[in-house]
């Protein structure tokens, strides 16, 4: 019969008589923000009186939150590069080398005159050279060449999507061949997807990590503070006050570690600025490298506080109950 | 205050504790359970202050009933009682001042309540000058009385101590039997579980002698003279 209350514990047990009534409310709003200023301050002074224990598991925390973070950031900077050309939606026609100025005007025009086409620009094997000659880098080594080797260009921008023109041009025996930067743009999006779900995986692993090491922190927590929880328990504390603590031990670890994390990908950022500021120049500065922001640097702090919260409590709520009777 | 009906314990080794126990202690009563060791005690008192289950029976403590009681609301009975044990359990690495706190800390209450409230019980077990020590730096002695300040603190109806004098020396001991009194005098229902027969002797009040977790007798000394107050059972 005594056993039935132990068998409840499984289920969540209806709320106490003790708490419903309105008339207490006063008193609980009061004894609620006392309890939790004590649960806030001893938990810290805790932290505090092993420096070499916490700094450790802060360490483990920190680096766990910070791998995922910076994998994420250079996913994000690839992305951002990735979108200066996600306008290159043109097709590049390349004319057939022995076409003339006037065919290829033709070519144009009958291009032009598509439904799906939007419009056509023509570069000449003259211009071509020139564009190659100022960018490639490769002035020098052109002078060598007695004769224009570059075709006539059609850059045909297609309405909508662009793959069935770019198959149908191809058809055209006036064209050598259609080049579709989008296609390579698929590419890339599908391997910076790619990337994205393996940050994703990675971060996921990582906060389980997370949750075993502050878990395992508070039960050692837990089991050294055995005679305290028990002594506590008989003087009429609830689950919640005995849990308390430790929940604010988590929740210090969590945002200590998010801070700290916070810090070393200050410093991977500052590291690897100037490196790539100099490697950025060298393309005239297509692309700059950019930081994590100020939503990015809260989601980082409010995720670890959240992780070590959890991983509190899910230890806590697990071995306090332990202690008591049916 | 407590209502035993027809109580029985047997722990899950199949040793009986109690059988078939049943009494009642009226509120503002004192009363010492006595008789051999392993006569039930200790299970009794655990059973008091819903440490253990009863195996068959009803328990009423403070008019409510400990069977209905399910496990969120232990605290709230464990509240209503102020504990007192042998080995005194204070938290070693806590000063004398938060280990009395403590109750008041758990029940939530205001700082400077609690600071007053603290300074009085420890005032009252005489050690009001040591509340910033560490419980070693105390004689057992004085650890005793800052477990017994530590239970009434919070003012409890209900006063239950396992032992509390088993490592005190005579006077001592009665020094804390005095105390205890004292309390019972200001309206708190005192149970203490002891076998220091002469010392029960001399406070005179009601005695339940337990044997084999039976309730043999159920006496009230008179050495003492007159007794002021008959049990209100």
């Amino acid at each position: 019969m005594n056993r039935r209350t132990g068998q409840n514990r499984l289920k969540p047990a209806p709320a106490p008589a003790a708490r419903t009534p309105a008339v207490r409310a006063g008193w609980n709003v009061r004894a609620w923000r006392e309890q939790h200023r004590h649960g806030l301050l001893s938990s810290l002074q805790r932290l505090a009186a092993r420096p070499l224990a916490t700094s450790l598991t802060l360490a483990v925390l920190a680096l766990a939150l910070t791998l995922p973070v910076l994998f994420w950031l250079l996913l994000d900077n690839a992305r951002s590069l990735g979108g200066s050309v996600d306008d290159a939606r043109a097709l590049s026609v390349f004319a057939k080398p022995d076409l003339d100025a006037d065919a290829v005007q033709a070519l144009a025009a009958q291009v032009r005159a598509r439904s799906d086409v939007a419009s056509v620009e023509i570069k000449t094997p003259e211009q071509g050279l020139e564009e190659f000659r100022s960018q490639s880098g490769f002035a020098d080594a052109l002078k060598v060449l007695h004769y224009n080797p570059l075709p006539a260009v059609l850059v045909v921008m297609p309405r909508a999507e662009g793959a069935a023109l770019a198959t149908e041009l191809q058809r055209d025996p006036a064209v050598d061949l259609v080049q579709y930067d989008a296609q390579w743009r698929q590419r890339l999006n599908a391997i910076l997807a790619s990337g994205g779900r393996a940050a994703l995986v990675l971060a996921v692993l990582l906060a389980l990590a997370a949750l075993l090491v502050t878990g395992n922190t508070v039960r050692l927590d837990i089991q050294g503070r055995r005679e305290e929880i028990a002594v506590m328990q008989l003087l009429g504390a609830s689950d919640g006050f005995v849990r308390r603590p430790f929940l604010y031990t988590g929740f210090w670890y969590g945002v200590l570690a998010g801070v700290l994390s916070l810090i070393v990908i200050g410093l991977v950022e500052w590291a690897l600025a100037a490196p790539l500021a100099q490697l950025a120049a060298s393309y005239d500065h297509r692309f700059g490298l950019h930081g994590l922001s100020l939503a990015g640097t809260l989601v980082v702090l409010a995720g670890s506080t959240a992780l070590g919260w959890f991983g509190a409590w899910l230890t806590a709520t697990r071995h306090i109950a332990l202690g008591q009777p049916g | 205050m407590i209502r035993f009906d027809n109580v029985s314990k047997r722990y899950a080794s199949g040793h009986d504790a109690l059988s078939e126990l049943s009494f009642e202690i009226g509120a503002g009563e004192m009363a010492f359970v006595t008789g051999h060791s392993g006569a039930g005690k200790s299970t009794l008192l655990k059973l008091v202050s819903l440490m253990e289950r009863p195996t068959r029976g009803q328990i009423a403590v403070n008019g409510q009933s400990l069977n209905q009681t399910r496990r969120r609301g232990i605290p709230q009975v464990r509240r209503g009682i102020g504990m007192v044990f042998q080995d005194h359990r204070l938290l070693l690495e806590r000063s004398i001042f938060d280990n009395v706190a403590l109750p008041l800390v758990i029940a939530g209450t205001a700082r400077d309540e609690t600071g007053k409230r603290v300074r009085a019980a420890l005032d009252k077990v005489g050690l009001l000058a040591r509340e910033h020590a560490l419980p070693l730096a105390l004689s057992t002695g004085e650890q005793q009385r800052v477990g017994i300040a530590r239970a009434i603190v919070a003012k409890p109806p209900l006063l239950i101590a396992d032992e509390p004098t088993g490592n005190l020396d005579p006077q001592l001991a009665a020094e804390v039997m005095t105390l205890f009194g004292e309390f019972q005098q200001v309206g708190t229902t005192v149970l203490v579980a002891s076998h220091d027969l002469p010392l029960i002797k001399r406070m005179g009040k009601r005695v339940l002698v337990l044997d084999h977790g039976r309730l043999i007798d159920d006496y009230r000394p008179s050495e003492r003279g007159p007794s002021e107050r008959g049990p209100a059972a």
